[in-house]
């Protein structure tokens, strides 16, 4: 099939190693959707945002302007923490945004600043992302020259201030309440909601958590018109979107696409289909805390609702494509691991849940476990969904569901490998693991062909 | 031995960026390992006394974050991603490669010279671009044995 193309809004730039810096970013016509929004009320801003059907990119999904008009009215001050956390597994968008489009995310800022009535915003920026976080502060800092932030921004007379903030290694310090704490000065433990931030967030003030593409978005909103953004539609996932897709395809990279694409494009299509032209084993569509997805069942539009009926998650928008040579077994520790080591330990279902999960898969993988095991670990982790086992639902953030979701789904899918496993006493994947482009590693006497199909 | 006392003014107005002085910590705590390489409990005392807390609030907070390092590292510190993306593209054949080259075993995770020490990490955010590594502040995607050559021969 012939790819389609559309249009790049976010990152036409993306192929390029350059950052476009102030002057090019005006030239393309940057700043005018500040220029546009300093003429109009918060009201206008927030129903503007609130009409396009603007979704939070960051993992939930939850509708950019209903949340900002959560904040009690008249409660000031009131902050903007935007969320560069980007640390779920499989996800490598936000860093481009801000490495080739700075000024798209501070003009992105600034409008929200005004929408939601606000004079401050911090960027939490991942700690690994050294360059990312030079990008954004020299941008700032030319922000700051140039009038556009500042105590008179862009000659309005309205306050803007933009701080960019590092974190220091800590997946949990994405989740909202996590990274406020952290923000604050504290080990980055969430907290309990309700209240929400939108109440009661940082330094006990009303405070907006937004992802750096949902903001992103908001200046294409603005010049471009709402009609433009809703022009992108599946079901209620509007606008276009970027995936971050890794693994086992011919070209990974992130894409920014419309969510009616759907699943079997993106992989045989835009990525060109699997490397080697190996099978297709499973798919994780929207981070490693998504639910997986098998090869008979590709043909869903990539958007919220699209990958839901799919019976898994959009998140984060990361795919991750795994060809035959993948044990399930040993992803499912990998992936187990990653949860265990990033739990903050303050609630006891995630904290040790993580960790016995870990373990159990552990002993499937290496040898030494029992049908007893498999047993504990499907009482732990439950079968994917919402809710299920002894985790997901019974901790204070949705770390503990993160954790759980994808091990329950991996049992589900494919619980006949953990049998075989288990029957063995080792795992029948030898040596399966190979580098990707160059040949040197590459074993190709790779040979487990499963007996079974992988559909039931 | 202060470490921070010629940057008083810096300090200062990075504090003032923000509403409460407390979340100045994370990047004081950057600025140290920044120059210093490492956080030693002498700069905790130090960082602890500008922002007005304890040490021991400080060491909560060096602790949890895992990028901060509490012993020193080599001239160039290796973060090689071993989480799911890159796993399945070769990150652990690419951790074999480069321990090989310079030595490094289980438990040994710098080289004699001090030129490079390694650390395996989880996701850094360079997923399309498996294995991935950090080395010091750089990103580097798509390795390969030669590539690792190059890159680490380039680090004096
Ligand atoms: C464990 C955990 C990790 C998260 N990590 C991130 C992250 O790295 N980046 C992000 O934008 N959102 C992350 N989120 C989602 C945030 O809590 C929050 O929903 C989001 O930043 C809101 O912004 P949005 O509405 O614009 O998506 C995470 C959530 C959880 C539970
Ligand atoms: S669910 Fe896990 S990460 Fe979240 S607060 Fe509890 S222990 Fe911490
Ligand atoms: S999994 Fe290695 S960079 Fe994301």
């Amino acid at each position: 099939m012939p790819v389609v193309e559309y249009e790049k809004a976010l990152l036409p730039n993306i192929a390029s190693n350059e950052t476009e810096w102030l002057k090019a970013y005006e030239a393309g016509g940057g700043y005018a959707a500040l220029k546009r929004a300093l003429g109009m009320t918060p009201e206008e801003l927030v129903n503007i945002v609130k009409d396009s059907g603007l979704r939070g990119r960051g993992g939930a999904g939850f509708p950019t302007g209903m949340k900002w008009s959560f904040l009690p009215k008249g409660a000031k001050p009131r902050y903007l923490a935007v969320n560069a956390d980007e640390s779920e597994p499989g996800t490598c968008k936000d860093r481009p945004i801000m490495e080739k489009r700075p000024h798209l995310l501070i003009e992105g800022i600034v409008c929200s600043l005004l929408a939601i009535e606000s004079e401050w915003a911090a960027i939490y920026i991942r700690g690994e992302y050294y360059n990312a976080a030079k990008v954004m502060q020299k941008a700032v800092d030319e922000a700051y020259a140039a009038g556009i932030l500042g105590d008179n921004a862009m000659g309005s007379g309205k306050k803007a201030h933009i701080v960019v903030h590092r974190g220091a290694g800590a997946y949990i310090c994405g989740e909202e309440t996590s990274l406020l704490t952290s923000l604050e000065g504290y080990r980055g433990y969430p907290k309990l909601k309700p209240p929400f931030p939108a109440i009661s967030g940082l330094y006990g003030k009303p405070t907006i958590i937004n992802n750096v593409e949902t903001l992103a978005c908001v200046p294409l909103i603005l010049t471009r018109g709402v009609e433009w953004f809703k022009s992108y539609v599946h079901e209620k996932s509007t606008g276009l979107r970027l995936y971050s897709v890794s693994g086992h395809v011919k070209r990974p990279g992130v894409y920014e696409l419309p969510m009616t694409v759907t699943m079997k494009e993106m992989i045989y299509d835009y990525c060109g289909g699997i490397r080697n032209d190996h099978d297709l084993k499973f798919v994780i569509p929207g981070g490693s805390s998504s639910q997986w997805i098998l090869p008979n069942n590709l043909d869903f539009a990539l958007s919220v609702e699209g990958v839901a009926s799919a019976g898994s998650m959009l998140g984060s928008a990361a795919i991750m494509v795994f060809d035959h040579t993948v044990c399930p077994v040993w992803a499912a520790v990998n992936t187990s691991a990653f949860y265990r080591h990033e739990s903050c330990g303050q609630c006891t279902p995630c904290r040790e849940g993580t960790a016995w999960m870990h373990k159990i898969l552990m002993r499937i993988e290496n040898g030494g476990a029992t049908m007893k095991d498999l047993e504990t670990l499907i009482n732990v982790a439950g079968d994917g969904r919402p809710n299920t086992g002894m985790i997901s639902g019974k901790s204070i953030c949705a770390l503990g569901d993160a954790a759980a979701w994808p091990v329950g789904s991996a049992l589900k899918t494919f619980r006949h490998e953990f049998e075989e496993h288990i029957k063995l006493g080792y795992c029948p994947y030898k040596n399966k693991r190979y580098w990707m482009a160059n040949g040197k590693f590459v074993n190709e006497t790779f040979e487990h062909k499963p007996t079974w199909g992988a559909h039931h | 031995m202060p470490v921070l006392a010629h940057r008083r003014d810096e300090i200062e107005r990075l504090c003032a960026k923000y509403p409460s002085r407390r979340s100045a910590l994370l990047p004081l705590l950057w600025m140290v390992q920044e120059q210093e390489g490492w956080v030693s409990q002498d700069s905790m005392r130090e960082v602890a006394d500008i922002i007005g807390c304890t040490a021991a609030e400080v060491y909560e907070v060096v602790s949890f974050y895992t990028m901060y390092n509490q012993k020193p590292t080599g001239r160039h510190h290796i973060q090689l991603c071993h989480t799911l993306a890159c796993a399945i593209c070769g990150s652990a054949e690419a951790g074999e490669y480069i321990k090989n080259k310079y030595g490094f075993t289980h438990g040994k995770s710098m080289s004699d010279d001090g030129r490079f020490s390694i650390v395996e990490v989880e996701c850094i955010g360079a997923c399309s671009n498996a294995p991935a590594m950090l080395v010091g502040e750089t990103l580097y995607g798509d390795l390969t044995p030669e590539s690792i050559d190059s890159i680490l021969g380039a680090h004096a």
